[in-house]
């Protein structure tokens, strides 16, 4: 193989053909551009009917247009003085970042010790906790609305916050093989200086992992603002709802007179999360991939 | 690397005998709130589960219930009784949605990572950008506003569809084009998170192996076939599978969406387009019977758990921890 491979080496002169892209290239290329366009289409369209519902003041769709006649902000306006989007806007705030922070720290303890330590458990303990919570734990309602009531924790932040915070064994997977990745080397050193375990965690590890611990911190924000069931269980009057049981029943209410202010209130909700999304989007793919490629 | 992580653990085997239990004792610590959040919110609710399934607890035996075994189950699969004929359609329904919207999801995020891995294409972040937008958005989000897109009559997609010609497709009231919708949707909000997971997985590939399959003669389609795929195939698959699992429980993405309709006409229970999640939902919210929910519950998580679990030891995730 080696002859082969300096004949070969030999023969082609690559650096000097590398700049001009050959026609097979070419056709490649527009190709690509071409499907990658069109799923561009498909991804804007539909949000760009949003767009046009949220501006278009009549509320009526029966004839197809990509810009409404009489474009205003009348439903963003409208939405303002209602101030009642604001104020799940202000729950939902409050407790994706509570029941984000708290996974986060759950997930790096455990995640830690799976990765770092060994103790009895610890060859199937984490793979017996991803298949368990398969179980989607939504089945359960019952069981958790008897609870809750019990303790007098219907209708309050404190109930929902609780019953969101229990660990996640995805999470804790996903950091591990972070952790695992970790050079050991930069821990040798601590180690001979005699630096516990929580040195070694809270000094080496975790500075380390911060791009996954981002993933995870957004993960859990995102899915507490998708969270509609367990929000709809706890929550019963309207000034506690979180953005998703308002918006669920703006929607299922009345179609064709509220969705030019649902329009208004769906992108103004989305934006801002999509915008932190793409931000973290580098994080994301590396974060993801660190943690599979250990496997 | 792998042997690395072990040796971390005991720098040097006379410090290992040392502190054998403590060590032990120290890794249960930091797993303490991990735990005991798993155990209440988690797994207690689970066994509460199961108990209910072997019962007659439902609207009719409020408080005073009874342990009746397997009738349940039976009643789910026994041919001849009348829940089985909306339980076994439903599962299938089920099993097909999850697996078309799984797999649609990821060849359309592998077709558009490798589109998008090309170096000569200069904007591909502009389009990976626009792209990633649909995972951006709350899936809640996307389900309520889709909702809204496919109405029958006010719908901007019929809409849409009209200008060009086409008459208005029944999203709502077919149970044909109300599981399309359902697919669609889903493979929507689906698709840039496989994109992203293989573009990661793509650029993980060190780009010598290449060098060397162009240096023994490989052509593109040999390279992308036993490279590419391969490569990727490995490193995205422990993605895929809590994916498939993600969509077979996926609540959301069906009842925000369509709410499990149309009805069907010969029982109550179960819409079209319900997956089991939530047609158990249904029946213990709209219909009190926990029993048969809980029963169904338990169906959901066999399969699923089976599943992955066969499929985690094939892909070999957890090989690591053994020793």
């Amino acid at each position: 193989m080696s002859k082969k491979t300096a004949a070969m080496l030999g023969v082609m002169p690559r650096p000097v053909i590398h700049k001009a892209l050959s026609s097979g290239e070419r056709t490649v290329l527009w190709i690509s551009r071409i499907v990658l366009i069109v799923f561009v289409l498909i991804v804007l369209i539909p949000m760009w009917f949003v767009l046009e519902a949220s501006v278009n003041p009549l509320n009526s769709y029966v004839t197809f247009s990509f810009w409404p006649d009489h474009a205003s902000l009348v439903n963003y306006i409208q939405v303002f003085k209602d101030g009642q989007w604001l104020i799940w806007v202000k729950n939902t705030v409050i407790v994706a970042m509570s029941i984000g922070l708290i996974q986060v720290f759950i997930t790096a303890l455990s995640a830690f010790a799976f990765s770092k330590m060994r103790f009895w458990g610890r060859k199937y303990g984490l793979m017996t906790l991803i298949i368990l919570q398969m179980f989607p734990n939504f089945l359960a309602i019952a069981a958790y609305y008897s609870a809750l009531s019990k303790f007098n924790l219907i209708d309050t932040m404190g109930g929902y916050i609780l019953v969101m915070i229990g660990g996640s064994a995805f999470n804790i997977w996903l950091l591990k093989g972070y952790f695992d990745s970790v050079p050991k080397e930069l821990e040798e050193a601590a180690i001979i200086d005699g630096a516990n375990s929580w040195y070694r965690f809270t000094r080496i590890l975790l500075p380390l992992a911060k791009p996954m611990l981002v993933v995870i911190f957004l993960f859990t924000i995102v899915g507490t603002f998708s969270d509609y069931i367990m929000a709809g269980m706890v929550f019963e009057t309207p000034s506690q709802y979180t953005l998703a049981v308002g918006m669920y029943g703006l929607i299922s209410g009345q179609f064709g007179q509220n969705w030019g202010l649902f329009s208004a209130e769906a992108l103004m909700s989305a934006v801002p999360l999509a915008l932190i999304f793409g931000l973290g989007q580098k994080f994301i793919a590396s974060g993801l991939v660190a943690g599979a490629v250990k496997g | 690397m792998i042997a690395a992580v072990r040796d971390l653990d005991q720098p040097t085997p006379s410090k290992r005998v040392k502190s054998g239990s403590k060590s032990q004792k120290t890794a249960y610590l930091y797993m303490t709130p991990a735990l005991i959040t798993i155990a209440v919110l988690g797994i207690a609710p689970i066994l509460y589960t199961v108990f209910i399934a072997f019962t007659d607890y439902n609207q009719m035996h409020f408080l005073n219930y009874h342990f009746v075994g397997f009738k349940n189950f039976v009643a789910l699969f026994n041919p001849s009784n009348p829940l089985s004929a909306v339980f076994i359609p439903t599962l299938v329904w089920t099993l097909t949605y999850a697996l078309v919207t799984t797999g649609s999801a990821y060849l359309i995020g592998l077709l558009l990572a490798v589109l998008l891995n090309n170096p000569n294409l200069r904007e591909a972040v502009i389009y990976r950008t626009i792209l990633i937008i649909p995972w951006a958005v709350p899936g809640m989000i996307t389900m309520l506003v889709w909702q809204g897109l496919l109405n029958d009559s006010y719908g901007q997609i019929n809409a849409l569809l009209h200008t060009v010609g086409i008459p208005n497709i029944p999203w709502q009231t077919s149970a044909f084009w109300a599981r399309v919708s359902v697919i669609m949707v889903n493979v929507w909000a689906g698709f840039p998170y496989m994109m992203t997971v293989c573009l990661g997985a793509l650029q993980a590939i060190p780009s010598d192996i290449y060098e060397a399959a162009s240096i023994d003669g490989a052509n593109w389609w040999q390279k992308f076939r036993l490279i590419t795929v391969r490569e990727i195939w490995a490193i995205t698959l422990p993605l895929v599978i809590p994916s498939f699992a993600f969509n077979f429980n996926n609540f959301g993405g069906v009842y925000l969406l369509t709410g499990g309709g149309p009805a069907r006409s010969d029982n109550p229970f179960v819409g079209q387009t319900d997956i089991l999640a939530s047609a158990a939902y249904k029946m213990t919210l709209d219909f009190n019977r926990y029993d048969l929910a809980s029963a169904i519950s338990i169906v959901l998580f066999v399969i699923v758990g089976v599943i992955s679990w066969l499929n985690m030891r094939y892909t070999g995730v957890f090989k690591e921890v053994d020793s």
